[in-house]
């Protein structure tokens, strides 16, 4: 099986998203079969390779220099998929909420397809500046979904957005032609992140040391990594729910995937220190965003902060050492399905009171149920409380790290982390629980409906979708994802 | 009249005196108050890029970088333009910054200062690597893609930032030209077309706060902050 | 060394006799691009000749200051053109005595006795100007300083021969960045420091607007000629700076006989011709910047210079 095949139905979808129809189910349909043969066959590729099957099974001769597919790649593949299914089946719901012309349900199908087609290939490519290229068109193909609602806020998120995403690609451009020349000074092999790893120790250490730097802040841009992180908040608010979940729950990750497959080079490096970076980097953004997250006004807001945080916490178990690799694995995994599912509750929130000031929802758990109950899971996972799925990736990292005896690191981390659990819930409880009397002090007054507000069907199955790993993962990980798991985690060193 | 041993000193004169240039059109993008004109200097821009493309191609005898030249002299002077003009509104042409975020002489200065920084990382590098690499590409690259940042935060007309952005490529070329010498002709096709590609959205996006908001200068927008998010979804 | 002195003082004669033939060569392109005839190019001595003979009237409000500075506006240009490079290429008897920067600030003297004239008449325009002239002036300095130390440090010594010998005689080094560079900065401070458009209008005869020309608005008789041959001499000995240190040696004499010396005056004229044309076109074409703007103007110089500089000293 050639596993480029992925690739396809995104584009197809996409081509056909276009073609205008009379048919209401038409984009939408298109979309999920697309996303359902694309979850189909990232789920049997993963199953294979952590059988054991060969990196480059079922390719010819001349691609290994262009496609390489390992353990890493293959859960990357795996959560792109999932959460593009997951949020199809959710934008069914939500987009036929607000008035949408046809011409703008073409458009957003399409970028829809397009943007889980360029997320598909970060994962397949060997060759880092094809990577880079491909970085840049997920930018390219979100940008006009995060401007969709066409407001004056959304417009400016999204300009936000595109300057300082590209601007931080340029920078990584440079590092990757740097990387490049650092390569061939050593005179080695081909520009793949296998020959790299193989070239690390011909390599002029300072050229090295640069190029990495300058791509950790290039791509930490998009990754949302503090200081860089200015347009995250802003952007991952705007956009239409389904829209945000694959923003914060896969894009950021997958941009954070090819900073990790630096890491391995930079090991073999000496003087570069990518661990310590990563460390720093890592706690200053789980800080930051820690104490952000306790002023925050917007509910969507919110969340999107929690995503810098934990993209500071998946880079701060890097940092760690290898024995907090698998937690950091962990953590890409159930981070990607709770975020999902917290922005699913969000839409689902806004479509029950159609405001997303935090201010103006109050008791939640009255007047949409489903919505309520969502949001208070979707904050009680995101935060880390057990029995779900990210108490226990992020017991895994502190566990490691007090292994490792990186006693300071380890009681930052676990702060900021009880920070920000503190931060959403304190929101989240007044949302769900809080009285009708603190809804007067608002200045929006919340809608009057008749009885409790009926969510979508669509939205409602994509919330009991995402629901599932998020509870299952928090007590039980399958052996197959736990050796793909093992797998991604020994991808990180040499 | 002269051996290729003597013409060697020769073009590398001519490849640093292209990049001299690049670097005075990187400065003048910072200063340059007319939208226009911009667009002018940036045209400049890519074709010394392709110009010392093409230099270090006769010095080095490498087929990649003609190519490198040919794509940069066909997409950006000419498909950049004519996309521009499909996409964004007209008025961004006509556009003139009356009030500056800075104001020209503190933009050239601090400009400056980021070039001569750009100088003192990009000759360590340079000294790293082996011998065939010196020239002036690196620092003066790694210049233009700081200028071109700062560009970006110090402009607020639509053309300008685009221009910007699309500079910050244009010196991280710069750059690679001379050390990634062997990039495959794929690969500089595809850093071009995404290019293209930027220019499209960025042309779309402008054209939807022209209509929005009435006003080209994209970089003024600065609404959302934690404050000002109350008033918004009424 | 009496060859020597000889052909020193020839070269202050040339500076003498010939500057108000580029400035009168300079109008009347001027005029012709402008599609009309223009006046003769000996027009200039024909003014000379005229006012030395006219009556001069001096403000009896006016100190010696007044009456001293058309002296020194005329002697100046003539001390920096003993220590230049104008006809030949070898250093001369007096070339020792200061280096460029040592030039740089007699003609500063010169403006600087200038502009304290120009106050001192207690006419309304002439401390206008004058002020608008020091503003020219001290954006103009950064500059000229890092013009002069780029091609110092090249060439290990500040004075204009020796420059000239390390820095443009091997031709190599003629489409060296920084010898691109240093010689657009050097024509925009040209521009500026010599009165032409953009920063000023020398024809303008608009009070309000004038820059360089107020100077000498008070002046009449004799001090009005010295002042016009001193500012003449002034553009020339700029010229020379630039186009025999700076950009080429061409035309000047390699030997030690006066026949070369000799020959070397029409070729040098030569040379100043073809700039001459050059900066008719640029006037040509141009428009004359608002106030506030010509501080952007000498900015942009000012990069070019430092650009120049950074191609140089970094790069080496």
């Amino acid at each position: 099986m050639n596993v480029v095949v992925i690739l396809w139905p995104p584009l197809i979808a996409a081509a056909l998203a276009v073609i205008p129809s009379r048919r209401r189910w038409w984009q939408p349909g298109v979309t999920l079969l697309s996303c359902l043969l694309v979850l189909v066959l990232t789920v049997r590729l993963a199953w294979r390779i952590a059988a054991g099957a060969s990196v480059t099974a079922g390719l010819g001769p001349g691609w290994s220099n262009w496609v390489m597919v390992d353990g890493l790649s293959a859960l990357i593949l795996l959560l792109i998929a999932l959460v593009a299914t997951t949020a199809a089946i959710f934008s069914v719901g939500y987009m036929e909420h607000g008035e949408r012309t046809p011409r703008r349900l073409r458009l957003y199908y399409a970028n829809y397809n397009l943007f889980v087609f360029s997320m598909l290939a970060i994962p397949l490519l060997a060759e880092p500046t094809l990577v880079w290229i491909v970085v840049e068109l997920t930018t390219l193909c979100s940008a006009l979904l995060v401007s969709f609602e066409n407001t004056h806020e959304a417009l400016e998120a999204a300009w936000k957005y595109v300057v300082l995403s590209l601007m931080g690609a340029g920078f990584a451009l440079f590092g990757f032609l740097l990387l490049f020349a650092a390569m061939h000074a050593g005179g080695a092999g081909p520009y793949t992140w296998t020959g790299l790893i193989a070239a690390a120790p011909t390599m002029p250490p300072l050229v090295a040391q640069t190029a990495f730097l300058v791509i950790l802040i290039g791509l930490g841009t998009k990754v949302g990594l503090v200081p860089m992180h200015t347009w995250l908040p802003d952007a991952h608010s705007q956009a239409p729910s389904p829209v945000c979940a694959l923003l914060s729950g896969i894009e950021t990750t997958t941009i954070l995937y090819v900073i990790l497959r630096l890491m391995p080079v930079m090991q073999g490096i000496p003087g570069a220190h990518a661990a310590t970076w990563a460390l720093v980097l890592g706690l200053t953004s789980v800080g930051t965003a820690a104490l952000l997250l306790l002023q925050v006004t917007d509910y969507k807001r919110l969340f999107a902060f929690s995503t810098v945080e934990h993209m500071g916490i998946i880079l701060t178990a890097v940092g760690l050492g290898t024995s907090a690799s698998y937690g950091a694995m962990q953590q890409i995994v159930t981070h990607s399905v709770t975020k999902s599912f917290c922005f699913f509750a969000a839409g689902a929130t806004l479509l029950a009171v159609g405001t997303r000031q935090i201010g103006s929802v109050r008791g939640l758990i009255r007047r949409a149920p489903a919505a309520g109950a969502a949001l208070l899971l979707a904050g009680l996972a995101i935060t880390g409380a057990p029995p779900l799925a990210v108490f226990l990736s992020e017991f895994a990292i502190l566990r490691a790290g007090l292994l490792q005896r990186q006693y300071l690191a380890t009681g930052l981390l676990a702060l900021f982390i009880v920070i920000a659990f503190f931060g959403v819930m304190l929101h989240v409880n007044r949302m769900v629980f809080g009285t009708a009397a603190g809804a007067e002090a608002a200045e929006d007054p919340p809608e009057e409906t008749a009885g409790p507000f009926r969510l979508p069907f669509s939205c409602a199955l994509a919330l009991l979708l995402a629901a599932i790993p998020v509870i299952v993962l928090g007590v039980y990980i399958p052996a197959p994802l736990d050796e793909l798991l093992k797998q991604a985690a020994a991808a990180l060193s040499r | 009249m002269m051996a290729t041993t003597t013409m060697q000193p020769l073009l590398e004169n001519l490849n640093a005196l292209a990049a001299g240039l690049f670097l005075l059109t990187a400065f003048g993008m910072v200063a340059m108050r007319q939208a226009r004109a911009c667009l002018h200097l940036f045209i400049a821009q890519s074709l010394l890029l392709a110009a010392s493309a093409a230099l270090l191609a006769l010095r080095f005898h490498s087929a990649h970088l003609f190519g490198v030249a040919l794509v940069n002299v066909i997409t950006k002077p000419v498909i950049v333009p004519w996309l521009l003009r499909r996409t964004a509104p007209a008025e961004i042409y006509t556009r003139r910054e009356i009030d500056q975020v800075l104001n020209v002489p503190t933009a050239l200065a601090i400009a400056l200062a980021l070039a001569i920084g750009a100088y003192f990382l990009g000759i360590p590098l340079v000294q790293a690597l082996p011998p065939e690499y010196r020239g002036p590409n690196v620092p003066i690259g790694i210049a233009g893609l700081f200028l071109g940042a700062f560009t970006l935060t110090v402009r607020r007309e639509a053309l300008p930032l685009l221009l910007g952005l699309l500079a910050m490529e244009n010196g991280a070329f710069l750059a690679g030209i001379s050390v990634a010498r062997d990039l495959p002709v794929l690969v500089e096709l595809a850093i071009a077309t995404d290019g293209l590609i930027i220019v499209f959205i960025v042309g779309v996006l402008v054209r939807a706060v022209a209509q929005h908001a009435g006003t080209t200068a994209v970089g003024e927008l600065a609404s959302l902050k934690e404050a000002a998010a109350e008033a918004e979804a009424k | 060394m009496s060859a020597r002195i000889g052909f020193n003082l020839l070269q202050v004669l040339v500076v003498l006799a010939c500057a108000p033939l580029v400035a009168g060569v300079t109008s009347r392109l001027k005029e012709i691009v402008q599609s009309k005839r223009g006046p003769s190019i000996f027009q200039p001595y024909r003014d000379l000749w005229k006012l030395f003979h006219k009556d001069e009237i001096v403000s009896r409000d006016s100190s010696w200051i007044f009456r001293f500075t058309p002296y020194i506006v005329f002697v100046a240009p003539l001390f920096v053109a003993l220590l230049i490079p104008v006809l030949t290429s070898y250093p001369l008897f007096f070339a020792f005595m200061g280096d460029m920067l040592g030039g740089g600030f007699v003609l500063a003297l010169a403006g600087f006795f200038a502009t304290l004239a120009a106050v001192d008449s207690a006419n309304p325009y002439g401390p206008m100007g004058a002020s608008r002239t020091r503003m020219v002036g001290f954006l103009a300095e950064p500059v000229f300083m890092i013009v002069f130390f780029t091609v110092s440090f090249v060439a290990g010594s500040t004075i204009p021969y020796i420059v000239q010998q390390k820095w443009v005689t091997p031709l190599a080094n003629f489409f060296a960045p920084s010898h691109v560079l240093l010689v657009l900065a050097f024509i925009l401070l040209i521009l500026a420091e010599g009165g032409r458009i953009p920063v000023d209008n020398p024809s303008g005869h608009f009070e309000l607007a004038m820059i360089d020309e107020s100077k000498s608005l008070e002046y009449s008789g004799r001090g009005f000629a010295l002042m016009k041959w001193g500012g003449q001499m002034k553009f020339f000995v700029l010229l020379c700076i630039f186009l025999n240190v700076l950009v080429t040696p061409w035309g000047l004499a390699a030997q030690q006989t006066l026949g070369a010396v000799l020959l070397a005056i029409p070729l040098v004229l030569l040379k100043i011709l073809c700039f001459v044309l050059l900066l008719v076109v640029i006037e040509s074409s141009l428009a004359k910047l608002r106030l506030f703007r010509i501080v952007e103007f000498l900015g942009a110089a000012f990069i070019t210079s430092v650009a120049a500089m950074i191609a140089q000293v970094f790069a080496a």
